[in-house]
């Protein structure tokens, strides 16, 4: 039974769970004490101890059955309950019409005498049919059948029992003790298919784990890859991660603003501190400088920013917390606020219904007219202590930048800045309007993956900078 | 200590705690491993309760350390009476004067009051906050650690040494080991993602909203006087209505206030006025009571169509992974 823990624990490994040491020697110690009698309790255990986060608990529950299924209920034995002289009749009767084929002695063996197949069988069947070479999750259907087809289980089978009730029928065997004999033999098919499929999602989760015995999550590695080369999978994978990336940067923030030791003097802190001094205040106490930003965010919603664009805003509003007051706005051709979005769903939901209902590619991205339009209509989003954040490529179509408007924001605002995917080489290229933006920042970010971006959203949160 | 995984279901519905068998492991296995449990769920599922259920069963006190935004070491931990060090200063400088009578030199008295320090840094002195009364107290206790996800990463940090040894370090005194292992519960909203090295320590615990059915027990048992077809009715609306995109879904202990209003106000049935009247008892955001409203006149004639088990039309149902 250790074993098996120990080649569950790998197999949740290899689908992504993390699982620490301490962590797997938990799990024995609790089922040590739970016993494996009780598969209900066995379970709880195991999963109390190595499942910490509640989406995992989905690939738990896949791989459970697995590694402590029972590989699916036992065969019913179809002489069970049969008289002694019907049970001769059914022997006879196989014999008389099989004689000794070989062909489906096994299948035989499982259906009519109810021998559950043993693990060196069913690995036999497996290789035959191909099992050990397969590590996909897909293919578990289709091998199962394919075993089944191996061992038997056909046209021919099926006309075999047909025949085999007529006879036994001839023989003289009850109405009634041919009903039930029919019911096993259709149930024994059944379990024999739940088997078969369980070993083979058994022997796929086993090969993966083996296969692939890290983690196969490539954070660092994806955290790093530019936007444009990241695959649908990659940013799903992406997206489970930016709760974690978040409660990072929250720490950080949190750390910083710990330190903040300027500003009013907390009274009440000081007296207390001091008492031990007899009340002469030698340490001075601050009162925690939370200035935590105000927000505008403009992001570029066409096809080559949107990725970045849809980090962009699951982080910041993972971070609510941290942020004074967000608001969100968004363009291609016009500017759109979504603020209203935010208000009314969870970010997340938020962040997927604004993406759907601005498709890109209808559009030509007009950012000169955006910024002039949101000036016009939304400038009381902005105010001294509101820091405006631009995110995108700066490719105008050869459209007027409207330098005018981004002058008329820099004024206003306490900071300007510009969060770009593309590579700094590529600034000021074919439509590129960046190196005219430029001037007008007080810093620009490249945020060409997702890494950077943390990094830029970060640097947002530092009070002195 | 229990002996078996029934007997924890017992105990806590004694105390009127309907465990799930998953629950009920949970705490058995908490018990023997001596481990701390880290609770997560959406709010008011009974994360709370389920340590006050705990605490009476096993009949330990219930220490409770509620944790926010800026908690510290000296609020979770211990402080020094400042104050009444002062105090006994004043008090004792008769006696202090009588010690130092036939000293000669100023280093002489002071080395005087140094032997004496012991006396002004001594656990008289010291306020035991629930940590460190957890540890320290005479019986053994339970801990509640409340919301953990509201405290502060460091804050979270200093936890893990205290959950890992059960023991601290007070710098004047010398490190104090727990006189008996403290149960410990933590709780937390999932408002953020908590370290993975906390999570270690933990055993994992997720309280979802309940089925109809253990709803329905509950309310029945905590709300006897309701009638139960009336409970049923309220708590199938209850799921309902979690089973609608709101902003905040109505919790176990809000179902509880409902069906504690409507004993009150004497419903017969939940018609369209009295949930007029209570629907805020329910819903806590404005949109969402407008939404409510706007999904629930879809029924005419009222909740009693909202019995048949038709295909809910376009009313997503609660999921709670959503948006992962």
């Amino acid at each position: 039974m250790d074993q098996r823990i120990v080649e569950f624990i790998a197999a949740l490994r290899a689908a992504g769970v993390r699982v620490s040491l301490a962590e797997s020697a938990d799990a024995f110690r609790a089922t040590e004490v739970m016993g494996v009698l009780e598969r209900n309790w066995f379970k709880s255990a195991l999963r109390t101890t190595l499942i910490k986060e509640e989406p995992d608990q989905e690939v738990f529950e896949k791989l459970f059955p697995y590694y402590f299924g029972s590989g699916g209920p036992p065969l019913l034995n179809p002489t069970e309950g049969m008289s002694p002289e019907d049970a001769d009749l059914l022997k006879d009767a196989l014999r008389a019409l099989l004689g000794d084929n070989e062909r489906l002695k096994d299948l035989l063996k499982y259906i009519m005498q109810g021998l559950n197949p043993s693990q060196a069988e069913l690995d036999e069947m497996g290789r035959r049919a191909g099992v050990p070479l397969s590590r996909q999750d897909y293919q578990q259907q289709w091998l199962a059948r394919r075993m089944m087809r191996q061992l038997g289980m056909d046209q021919e089978f099926q006309e075999l029992v047909r025949q085999l009730m007529e006879r036994l029928r001839e023989m003289g065997m009850s109405d009634e003790a041919l009903r039930e004999l029919a019911a096993r033999i259709r149930a024994n098919e059944g379990i024999l298919q739940e088997q078969i499929e369980n070993y083979v999602g058994q022997q796929i989760a086993r090969q993966q784990a083996e296969q692939n015995p890290r983690q196969p999550f490539e954070g660092p590695d994806l955290m790093h890859r530019k936007f444009q080369n990241l695959s649908e999978s990659d940013i799903q994978e992406l997206r489970h991660q930016v709760r974690r990336l978040a409660a990072r940067l929250r720490s950080r923030a949190a750390l910083r603003m710990k330190k903040g030791k300027r500003g009013t003097l907390d009274a009440k802190k000081t007296i207390r501190t001091n008492l031990r001094n007899g009340g002469v205040p030698l340490e001075l106490k601050h009162k925690i400088h939370h200035q935590k930003p105000k927000l505008v965010i403009i992001c570029d919603v066409s096809t080559s920013v949107r990725p970045v664009a849809e980090f962009m805003l699951r982080l910041v509003y993972e971070l609510q917390d941290q942020i004074a007051k967000a608001r969100p706005f968004i363009f291609i051709d016009d500017i759109t606020d979504i603020g209203a979005a935010f208000q009314q769903y969870r970010p997340e939901v938020a962040v997927e219904m604004v993406l759907a209902a601005n498709p890109a590619g209808y559009y030509n991205t007009n950012l000169g007219y955006s910024l002039a339009h949101f000036t016009q209509d939304y400038f009381d989003a902005v105010d001294h202590r509101t820091t405006v954040i631009i995110l995108g490529d700066g490719r105008n179509n050869y459209l007027n930048p409207r330098l005018d408007a981004v002058e008329e924001i820099k004024k206003r605002a306490r900071k300007i800045l510009w969060f770009n995917n593309e590579d700094p080489r590529l600034w000021g290229t074919g439509d590129s309007d960046m190196l005219e933006y430029l001037p007008y920042f007080d810093s620009v970010h490249e945020v060409s993956n997702l890494a950077q971006l943390a990094e830029a959203i970060d640097k947002l949160f530092d009070i002195y900078a | 200590m229990f002996e078996s995984i029934s007997q924890v279901r017992d105990a806590l519905a004694k105390q009127q705690y309907i465990a799930t068998d998953e629950i009920a492991t949970v705490v058995y296995l908490a018990d023997k491993l001596q481990k701390p449990i880290l609770v997560e769920g959406p709010a008011g599922v009974g994360k709370t309760e389920l340590a006050k259920a705990w605490a009476c069963a096993v009949q330990r006190e219930l220490i409770r350390l509620q944790c926010y935004e800026g908690l510290d070491e000296t609020k979770a931990l211990y402080e020094w009476e400042y104050a009444k060090q002062m105090l006994y200063t004043q008090l004792l400088r008769d006696k202090l004067s009588t010690i130092l009578q036939d000293t000669r030199s100023l280093a002489d008295a002071a080395d005087r009051v140094a032997q004496e320090e012991d006396v002004f840094f001594s656990q008289r002195f010291l306020l035991p906050r629930p940590l460190l009364r957890a540890l320290t107290c005479d019986d053994p206790s339970l801990l509640l650690i409340d919301e953990i996800d509201r405290a502060d990463a460091e804050f979270e940090a200093f936890l893990l040494e205290v959950l890992s040894d059960f023991q601290v370090t007070v710098p004047e005194l010398g490190t104090i080991r727990a006189k008996h292992m403290p149960l410990v519960l933590l709780t937390s909203n999932n408002t953020r993602e908590l370290s993975e090295a906390l999570k270690r320590r933990c055993l994992y615990l997720h309280i979802d909203y309940p089925t109809v059915q253990a709803e329905l027990s509950i309310v029945r048992m905590r709300v006897p006087d309701l009638s139960p077809q009336l409970a049923k009715q309220a708590v199938e609306f209850v799921q309902r209505l979690r089973g609608m995109e709101l902003k905040k879904y109505p919790s176990v202990s809000e179902t509880l206030d409902w069906a504690r209003a409507l004993v009150m106000l004497n419903a017969k049935s939940i018609d369209e006025k009295v949930l007029e009247n209570t629907l805020t008892i329910l819903l806590k955001y404005e949109q969402d009571v407008q939404r409510a409203k706007r999904v629930l006149g879809e029924f005419k004639g009222g909740i009693g169509d909202m019995d048949d088990d038709e295909p809910r039309g376009n009313l997503p149902r609660y999921n709670p992974r959503r948006g992962r």
